[in-house]
């Protein structure tokens, strides 16, 4: 049996493992794969003490420190799937059906890409419809897109399309940017991008692929049509906490709640860190050291 | 050892998922040949042709397209038992 089960690769789940391995804590660290949703950035500006790095190349620099510890064993290439109460601990389940017992679980899961929920979305997924603008943008080449968001993810995805598109709409449903003013106000510079705010998309359309789409304007209660091929898709996250079931209780929109002195869950012998809690800002450093609060805290708890 | 099946990626430059699936390749040393699409309009043609849709990696084994960087279908299709 483990002490500690660490759930994730991303930021949290990787400082969780660094800090768990010095701590000598008999661990395994199970994760699809390493870098967590910022792995597909382009660029990071944020990561204190690194100017600029690619989402690619800082995932690679985490599971490279991980696995330089003494210690780490790593469950790579499958995800949690289902955890139970056993005596003693908890029992693990993997979606590739291995098993594995721990007195303790660190859900450090984060979270997967939201999707819009208009008509046309699924339909004209990867048709059109994107997710993955470092991936995606080089095959929108002197074409008109949109992207949706207005966070640092929305930006930033604005910024890999300039590089390739004839013109980029950028469809805010608030009134406000949620990201940071820094890359708002680069993107703004270029004449190509056109900022649609207070707007919903209502439908996308287009034959075999993406023709263009519907929206709302809902200060001027003004219905639009853009004509454009391409849609990226960039509204933030939705909790990967399906794994905890009902043993720790989760918020109306199935985040984990947690005490944010110690990333405690309600249930003992559970914590959690990073964007699968309720926590109020979805940042990398910010998961990488609620991550290091719970391990202090399991080690401290043991 | 699995049959040879012929193995060709469709990717960009900058597309994380089609680094992902080269790792793949190179661990379980399975040879294949690699297209971009971000410059190769031809080849890009083809991907959208073959796979009905515009995103990357497209990767080709054999006969069957598998979109995305998807483990368990490229396991599957070159009959690697991890």
């Amino acid at each position: 049996m483990y002490d500690l089960i660490i759930v994730g690769g991303g930021p949290a789940g990787v400082s969780a493992g660094i800090y768990a391995a010095r701590k000598k804590l008999k661990f395994l660290l199970v994760t699809e794969s390493f870098g967590g949703q910022s792995a597909v950035a382009s660029e990071i500006q944020n990561w204190v003490g690194v100017k600029s790095i690619s989402g690619f190349e800082l995932a690679k620099k985490m599971e490279d420190h991980l696995k330089v510890q003494d210690g780490v064993e790593i469950e790579e290439g499958s995800m949690a799937d289902k955890a139970e109460k056993i005596k003693g601990g908890f029992k693990l389940v993997l979606k590739n059906g291995k098993e594995f017992e721990t007195r303790a679980i660190l859900a450090a899961s984060g979270g997967r890409r939201r999707r819009l929920g208009a008509p046309g979305e699924k339909e004209f997924e990867n048709k059109g419809v994107a997710y993955c603008s470092t991936c995606d943008a080089p095959l929108f080449a002197k074409k008109t897109v949109a992207v949706v968001g207005g966070g640092n993810a929305a930006l930033g995805a604005v910024g890999d399309l300039l590089k390739y598109a004839a013109k980029v709409y950028l469809i805010i449903r608030g009134e406000q940017i949620k990201g940071d003013p820094v890359l708002f106000e680069e993107i703004k510079k270029d004449a190509r991008v056109e900022i649609l705010m207070n707007s919903e998309i209502t439908e996308i359309f287009g034959q075999d692929l993406v023709g263009g789409l519907k929206y709302l304007d809902k200060k001027e209660n003004k219905k639009g049509e853009l004509k454009l091929e391409g849609i990226f898709v960039e509204i933030g996250s939705v909790p990967n906490s399906e794994f905890l079931g009902n043993l720790a209780k989760k918020n109306e929109y199935n985040e984990v709640v947690v005490d944010h002195k110690t990333q405690r869950t309600s249930c003992p012998g559970i914590w959690a860190a990073g964007d699968v809690t309720d926590l109020p800002f979805r940042q990398n450093m910010i998961s990488a050291g609620d991550a290091i609060k719970a391990v202090l805290d399991i080690a401290s708890s043991r | 050892m699995h049959a040879e099946k012929k193995v060709k990626i469709y990717s960009t430059p900058t597309c994380f998922y089609c680094i992902k699936a080269k790792e793949f390749f190179a661990k379980h040393k399975i040879k294949y040949e690699e297209v971009n699409v971000a410059s190769n309009m031809k080849e890009r043609e083809e991907m959208v042709k073959k796979s009905h849709q515009l995103g990357v990696p497209v990767i080709e084994v054999g006969h069957e397209i598998i979109v995305g960087f998807d483990r368990v279908a490229l396991e599957h299709a070159l009959g690697i038992k991890e």
